[in-house]
């Protein structure tokens, strides 16, 4: 028996959902597997596990770890700030937290590379105490930290923003210090955003290509990244190649959204109001 | 303990927020401050707690001036509107947050903490809902964990912002009732802030009447009630009708019609009067009193609601047990104030 609904529409709508889920996201994904299911395990090994590409997974998994680590800390004070404070220029500031995310990641790239090179503004003014930035592995942290920080601020922003200025009102009443207050009231609050938002910017700087390939100098075993070899591959024909090295780090995002999920999860079960 | 307000003065930007406002509230007594929103009531509330500063003036308990004194120098137990629980911690781990963020040499044993917990839990009615997490509570449930853990650090004053506006009706007034024994037994000097001129006048062992920055006047509900100082005091508690009038050697004209048996405080001129909808009683056209014409009458329950207008257009609500019987709407009628309560323009 078809039981009653008073939305119309679910036969359409879930159609169209299924549909295009399927040729936007499940069908290419499949493609990988299948192209790289048809070269072998021992092939695949070879390229999906070789030395030069555990140096990128290295790279850029490691890269990307510490640039959400800085951008964990960086984005929960810029979201403070946002959030907690008045101050002129306000939506100027708001608007510069988004940049990241609609700059075309090329530009990024080029203008961090032109600041951080040795003869930039930032890199010469390194380059005197032996600190070079650009073409180096650092230079991949600072550029995965420029494209990462929006997830950040935009997942812990809205928690703040609803946790209230009350709750430390509450808690200074009943006689905590300031550290106190964050540590036991503010701190446990945004945990779960904090890291979901550090998860995605995880994720995020993991694929990233764009803004990398510039500043990182892509030298082998020392500066490049696991997507670029993706593209080397493909440059050489090599499509099973590539796919090799695409489904390692397919299996590695699946599993950071699985974290992500349960983690959502997890922060929903305990602070649902 | 004595709490004491001393000419505090509060601005924010341009607005006024108080104005020289003074108080005093009596070991403990339950005083509320009550008022429209915007006269300042909560920021008071707030100064006292140390959650604002006084642009000058200042706060004393028992004589000694704690203005400059923090929130948690000062052993206030708030209770915040939207019961500001903290949602990660069980209703048991919220009560007992004071006691856990003693320093290291005040704080209780966990074993005592736990045993207070217990016992405030008790007393707010909540012992078996320790380790549920607000979430899982009603609202009303919420402020009573609210209330409890203010409690637990033996505060020296107890201070309620509009602790009942988030709850409905039916809470609110079992709450209310409540709060009141809660407070008889701890004898604990208490502020509460409300809007709500019933919730004041229940509660309250005297009640603030504030406005625009000022405290217009401070007695007991009976008093406010019956007695109000001012016309703002007046037309804000209970209903009243506001009638134009002059005042001529002691005695109010609404309307040219003298009206007797009043005795008004204020001096001749113009003036406002109010009479409440049941201090009328009513007669035949053309005996002394308001000339009216009937507009509307409904009958609720053991009362009847009589609508009327006077020759000069006011509208004149009143109520009463035996109306005139076969009264038509369009009748002229002649309302007879019992009590009027006059005061300057």
């Amino acid at each position: 028996m078809v039981e009653r609904s008073i939305m119309p529409g679910f036969g359409l709508t879930m159609g169209f959902t299924v549909f295009y889920l399927s040729v936007i996201v499940l069908i290419p994904l499949s493609a990988v597997f299948i192209k790289s299911a048809g070269m072998g395990f021992e092939a695949f090994a070879e390229v999906a596990l070789s030395k030069r590409a555990l140096y990128a997974y290295r790279l850029s998994f490691g890269a990307a770890a510490i640039a959400a680590t800085i951008n964990a800390v960086f984005g929960l004070i810029v979201a403070w700030v946002l959030v907690r404070y008045e101050f002129p220029g306000k939506r100027l500031v708001n608007a510069l937290v988004d940049l990241p995310f609609a700059l075309p990641t090329a530009v990024a790239g080029i203008a961090l590379t032109a600041l951080y090179a040795p003869n930039g503004w930032i890199g010469s003014l390194l380059a005197p105490y032996g600190i070079k930035v650009a073409f180096q592995p650092l230079g991949v942290v600072v550029a995965l930290t420029f494209i990462g920080l929006p997830f950040v601020v935009r997942t812990v922003e809205p928690v703040l923003a609803d946790l209230g200025p009350e709750v430390e009102e509450a808690a200074a009443s009943l006689g905590a210090g300031r550290w106190q207050t964050f540590a036991r009231v503010i701190w446990p609050a945004i945990l779960p955003a904090l890291a979901t938002g550090f998860a995605l910017a995880f994720a995020r700087a993991v694929g990233e290509y764009g803004s990398v390939i510039f500043i990182a100098g892509n030298m082998p075993y020392k500066s490049e990244i696991a997507p670029l070899l993706i593209v080397m591959q493909l440059e050489q024909y090599n499509v099973p190649g590539a796919t090799a090295i695409a489904v390692t780090m397919l299996l590695a995002s699946f599993a950071m959204l699985f974290a992500i999920n349960l983690l959502q999860g997890w922060s929903r079960r305990r602070m649902a109001a | 303990m004595t709490v004491s307000a001393h000419n505090i003065v509060k601005h924010f930007g341009a607005f006024t927020a108080l104005n020289d406002v003074s108080l005093e509230a009596q070991p403990g007594e339950f005083l509320a401050l009550l008022g429209p929103s915007g006269s300042g009531k909560t920021t008071l509330l707030r100064i006292m707690a140390g959650l604002e500063f006084p642009d000058s003036g200042s706060i004393r308990f028992d004589g000694v001036d704690v203005s400059t004194r923090p929130t948690r120098e000062r052993a206030v137990g708030f209770v915040f509107q939207h019961y500001a629980l903290f949602r990660h911690m069980t209703v048991a781990e919220n009560v007992g947050f004071g006691l856990t963020v003693k320093p290291r040499n005040e704080r209780p044993t966990p074993a005592r903490i736990s045993a207070r917990v217990d016992e405030l839990l008790s007393l707010v009615q909540l012992g078996h809902l320790g380790d549920r997490y607000p979430s899982q509570l009603s609202g009303g449930q919420r402020q009573r964990v609210a209330l409890a853990r203010a409690l637990a650090v033996n505060p020296n004053i107890l201070l309620l912002d509009e602790p009942f506006g988030a709850l409905d009706a039916k809470v609110r007034k079992d709450l209310r009732r409540w709060l009141r024994e809660v407070h008889q037994t701890m004898k604990l000097t208490s502020v509460f802030v409300t809007h709500d001129q019933e919730e004041a006048l229940d509660l309250a062992d005297r009640v603030v009447v504030m406005n625009h920055g000022v405290i217009e006047q401070i007695d007991t509900p009976d008093a406010v009630y019956n007695r109000p100082a001012s016309a703002f005091v007046c037309d804000f508690l209970g209903n009243a009708n506001k009638l134009d009038c002059t005042i001529a050697n002691g005695a109010v004209e609404i309307g040219g019609h003298r009206i007797e048996n009043t005795a008004p405080p204020a001096s001749d001129g113009l003036g406002v009067a109010f009479i409440r909808p049941h201090e009328f009683d009513v007669a035949a056209a053309g005996q002394p009193g308001v000339p009216v014409t009937l507009r509307r009458l409904t009958r609720t329950g053991p009362m009847a609601a009589l609508d009327c207008l006077t020759e000069t257009g006011a509208l004149i609500e009143m109520t009463t047990i035996e109306p005139p019987t076969g009264l038509l709407p369009g009748a002229a009628l002649t309302l007879v104030p019992r009590r009027v309560r006059a005061y300057s323009a």
